[in-house]
């Protein structure tokens, strides 16, 4: 359990977060959306402790951070994937933090073979690819078998692989009745694994909601049908109410109707169809709209018109 | 949500302990290569430096007093400080500031949210760890320098209770000295800058104060020198026979009454109070800055 009230921190004039509050529960992934520097790791940095708030507090499973008499077994924190001495190996990194709270080497081995470094571990961690770095900051997440678990970018420098596994394992973890708290810049990745999202843009908490909720503001699914009779589909989804546009001439994307009622419709006329995707594309339309004004580092738009 | 009384995980385990914090330092400075090379050096030199030191035949033997022999012999294993000091610095510089310089920080203070523990943990097992391997670079120097020494005709008295106490004073200059340049570490939080500003107070000061007391009698200029840890040091491990071996026969020249003549005690308890002054400083940084 992870809750912040009005929690602030700024640097000098510059307000990197602004009085956010909010819950993660225990038995959910929730994840933490924004993006860069909205201030997902300044707020990450705040609830382990690294950072002092400028004001309102956090605590974790009941207590401020620093104030746990366990605070391994409490929280694993993967901030900074890169927070390891690049001379030591894999292993005695573990071992560096399992010894301060009397965690037995075979459970250091087993976080170790739970995260896949079994050939690496008694490598200099300095040699690792960012892959591996994550892996192994995943390990020393786990390593005190952790209530909490709160992880900036889990996945960031996974292979397909490992953000499968990463996905599957975080949402068994909650089900044991654990926090999960992660953080991601990308909704689609967010859409498979939470059941919750806050989303953060500028510092504030823009949408705190289920995950169904943030899609149902999305204003639907998009379905994307691969089909050789386009024309005469276009025509009967259509009459369904669908709206479409087409990107390839077997493609359509299809708002406004649900993948199984397109299902049900293409085969009652039988039409065939080779793909029947409902995307998240939906999701970052919903995301994107969301923090359009709230992203800080604009491309090309200019700031003048905006009320804020 | 539809929160149908979800089952809470309950955590099990040890608590975070001081003996654990110990253990982890322990690791730490164990699992990195260049404390094995530092503290290799550390040992080469000093038993290298003593060996070569007894052996050098420029000595006036024949007319040295006894007390003069006894601070030959510990002139002999006391010269390499000079050398070990530095090394001893650098070390304690890359075991604390190395944490900020690869991010490991962040790691210690998740583990030890409480951050003081973790830098009075590391800073006790550094001196430990010193404080023995000096001790064997020094217990290991003095047989050979005995020995080579009594090879060109001088002899060593080992019952001179203050020969001994110069020996302890090298390890003890090396354990402080040590804790000075981590604390300096500790404070500047990087490496580059640690070593440079533990490496100017070593060996740089020492030389502005020579050139400042050339061009002035002043005796407070003197006095602010011998405040500085190598000068401490030297005092720390100094033989009262010392005179004699400089300047063999000639009478001990009368030091102005306002210079401070420091005994090695009082040596000692200044080099603590530069290490106790520097810990409170570490240690208030590190509860108030960011991490």
């Amino acid at each position: 359990m992870i809750e912040a009230h009005s929690l602030t921190k700024r640097y000098g004039a510059k307000t990197a977060v602004d009085a956010i509050s909010f819950t993660a529960r225990p038995g959910l992934v929730t994840g933490f959306l924004g993006p860069n520097g909205a201030g997902k790791s300044t707020t990450m940095r705040m609830i382990v402790g690294f950072d002092r708030p400028s004001s309102g507090s956090v605590t974790v499973n009941g207590k401020p951070y620093a104030e746990h008499r366990a605070p391994r077994h409490q929280v694993g924190a993967l901030l900074d994937a890169k927070a390891v001495h690049a001379g030591r190996s894999a292993r005695n990194h573990l071992l560096t933090i399992a010894t301060t709270h009397r965690i037995g080497t075979k459970r250091v081995d087993e976080v170790i073979g739970m995260t896949g470094l079994e050939s690496v571990a008694r490598k200099r961690v300095g040699g690792f690819s960012l892959g591996m770095g994550q892996r192994l900051g995943l390990a020393v997440a786990l390593l005190g078998n952790p209530a909490t678990l709160i992880l900036d970018e889990p996945v960031n420098g996974l292979d397909p692989e490992g953000v499968a596994w990463v996905r599957v394992f975080l949402r068994s973890l909650a089900a044991e009745g654990r926090t999960v708290f992660l953080s991601s810049h990308l909704m689609s990745e967010m859409a498979q694994t939470a059941d919750h999202i806050i989303v953060l843009g500028r510092g504030r908490v823009i949408a705190d909601a289920p995950v169904g909720d943030i899609l149902a503001r999305a204003g639907g699914d998009i379905v994307r049908v691969r089909s050789p009779e386009v024309v005469r589909l276009t025509a009967i989804l259509t009459a369904e109410g669908g709206a479409m546009t087409s990107a390839e001439p077997d493609l359509l994307s299809v708002a406004g109707i649900s993948a199984r009622r397109i299902a049900e419709l293409a085969a009652g006329a039988g039409i065939a169809v080779y793909e029947l995707t409902p995307i998240a594309g939906s999701l970052e339309d919903a995301y994107m709209s969301l923090t359009r004004s709230e992203v800080e580092y604009q491309t090309t738009q200019s700031r003048a018109g905006e009320n804020r | 949500m539809s929160s149908t009384a979800t089952k809470v995980f309950t955590p099990s385990g040890h608590d975070l302990g001081f003996g654990g914090i110990l253990w982890s330092e322990w690791v730490k400075l164990r699992s990195i290569r260049s404390t094995w090379w530092l503290y290799g050096m550390l040992v080469a030199v000093t038993v290298g430096l003593g060996a070569q030191m007894s052996s050098s035949h420029g000595y006036n033997n024949e007319e040295l007093e006894p007390e003069g022999v006894q601070a030959l012999g510990v002139f002999a294993t006391t010269v390499s400080t000079d050398f070990t000091g530095l090394i001893v610095s650098v070390l304690a510089v890359l075991f604390i500031a190395g944490e900020y310089g690869s991010g490991m920080i962040s790691t210690t203070l998740t583990s030890v949210p409480r951050r003081l523990p973790a830098l009075l943990g590391k800073a006790l097992v550094f001196a430990v760890a010193t404080f023995a391997v000096s001790a064997v670079a020094v217990a290991i120097a003095i047989p050979l320098s005995v020995a080579v020494l009594s090879g060109t005709g001088i002899d060593i008295d080992l019952g001179d209770p203050l020969y001994w106490r110069a020996q302890l004073g090298v390890v003890l200059y090396l354990v402080l000295t040590g804790l000075i340049a981590f604390e300096i570490g500790a404070i500047l939080r990087s490496t580059a800058g640690g070593i440079a500003v533990a490496l100017g107070l070593l060996l740089a000061a020492p030389i502005a104060f020579g050139l400042l007391t050339l061009g002035s009698s002043q005796v407070w200029i003197q006095n602010v020198q011998a405040l500085l840890p190598t000068e401490l040091g030297k005092a720390l491990f100094s033989h009262p026979g010392r005179w004699e071996l400089i300047a063999p026969g000639m009478p001990m020249e009368q030091a102005p009454a306002e210079l401070w003549v420091l005994e090695p005690w009082q040596a000692g308890f200044l080099l603590l109070a530069w290490v106790i002054a520097l810990l409170a400083v570490a240690a208030t940084l590190l509860k108030r800055r960011d991490a």
